[in-house]
């Protein structure tokens, strides 16, 4: 037996904005069907049996109305009763709403500027190092001490010194420069000497002496003849010293 | 002669054991014995020193003035020297005390001008102690 419309969301305890809600249908309709105003359209019977969980025959097409409650009354419309507008007097449905100034936002007051950070300091600290330029240099440059400059100069002052780096402004180096060759010089000499059959006098770490002519050598030895004719290789590691030995003579000349 | 000569010379002595093998019977960290013997600056402080003494077998002394005397120090010396055109005494090992120009120098010696216009060569792991010392180094 097929039930109004209004009786079945009661049972289901369901407002009329959820039953509209559930069933994707406007509020307004929904009332207009309970309140027997329209019918139920046949397409929307299917939505509303599935948003009350009961068959579509369960509802009744054209509701009865609720006893004891009016058949919806049309609001009246806000210009309803107004006087009309005279003829040629355009007047728009919603009359605009006078807008008064905004008042003008106050001016943002500039935030103090934040201090450089520890981390720059040492930053341009040790750049000046490396640049080899003095930190008193530097502040009478920017017009005051590194620790008074505030972050955004500081990260100028870094991006400028930087640069300087880049481009090569760098202090003499203070480091001792390592030759190229690990053995470069000593190679070179030991080879002339080889080549002009110099011979060489050596002191050992035991002020022992020796002299003799270079016949081969390497990083870690050289081997000389003796003026008997014997062959000494003698560890470097094991030299003090060598050079130009006068014929005839044991050890250094 | 520098802290790592000395400890190359003293692991030569002792039948050219591994720097492993020293830091395997000592409680040095992992890596430093290595460091002390192959770098050219200083590595390496008092307690670190005194277990390789007590390992060696020599006293704390005798090596931890070294420390003070690496290789690197003697080429920022030479640097000096060469770019001044100033003379250089050299305290060798064998205890003689050679001054001198440099007339050059390398990772493996000295070529030293000595006052009789001899060159003589000089082996850097027998150079102990020089004078003058760079600039920086005496700031240190």
């Amino acid at each position: 037996m097929a039930e109004n419309l209004w009786a079945l969301r009661e049972q289901k305890k369901l407002s009329v904005a959820t039953l509209a809600s559930r069933a994707g249908l406007p509020i307004g309709l929904i009332m207009e069907y309970e309140s027997g105003q329209r019918s139920i359209d046949p397409r929307h019977l299917a939505r509303l049996g599935r948003a009350l969980y009961v068959e579509e025959s369960e509802i009744k097409l054209h509701s009865d109305p609720r006893p004891g409650w009016g058949a919806l009354e049309r609001q009246p419309r806000r210009d309803e009763g107004r006087p009309p507008a005279p003829p040629g007097v355009f007047q728009a449905t919603k009359p605009p709403r006078e807008k008064s100034p905004r008042p003008p936002r106050p001016a943002p007051v500039p935030r103090p500027p934040a201090p450089a950070r520890p981390s720059q300091i040492t930053h341009l600290q040790d750049l000046l190092l490396r640049l080899g330029r003095s930190q008193e240099e530097i502040e009478a440059e920017v017009g005051k001490p590194l620790a008074e400059l505030d972050r955004q100069a500081a990260s100028q002052l870094l991006v400028k010194l930087q640069t300087e780096m880049k481009e090569g402004k760098t202090a003499e180096r203070h480091r001792a420069y390592l030759p190229e060759a690990v053995d470069q010089f000593e190679l070179n000499y030991l080879t002339a000497a080889q080549q002009a059959g110099d011979l060489l006098g050596f002191v050992l770490f035991d002020n022992t002496h020796l002299t003799g002519r270079v016949i081969g050598f390497g990083p870690y030895s050289i081997t000389v003849q003796r003026e008997d004719g014997s062959e000494t290789t003698l560890n470097k590691l094991a030299l003090v010293s060598y050079t130009k030995a006068a014929a005839g003579k044991e050890g250094p000349a | 002669m520098s802290l790592s000569d000395t400890l190359r010379l003293l692991r030569a002595k002792r039948g050219g054991i591994t720097p492993l093998d020293i830091e395997a019977a000592t409680a040095l960290p992992k890596g430093i014995y290595r460091q002390m013997e192959q770098r050219y600056r200083a590595v390496g402080d008092d307690d670190s020193i005194r277990i390789l003494a007590d390992f060696f077998g020599v006293p704390f002394e005798d090596l931890r003035w070294r420390l003070d005397w690496p290789r690197k120090a003697l080429s920022r010396a030479l640097v000096a020297a060469m770019a001044n055109g100033s003379a250089i005494t050299l305290d060798l090992w064998n205890g003689q005390q050679v001054p001198g120009v440099v007339r050059w120098w390398d990772l493996g010696a000295v070529g030293l001008e000595t006052p009789d216009g001899q060159l003589l060569v000089i082996q850097r792991h027998a150079v102990e102690r020089w004078s003058p010392r760079a600039a920086e180094d005496i700031a240190q």
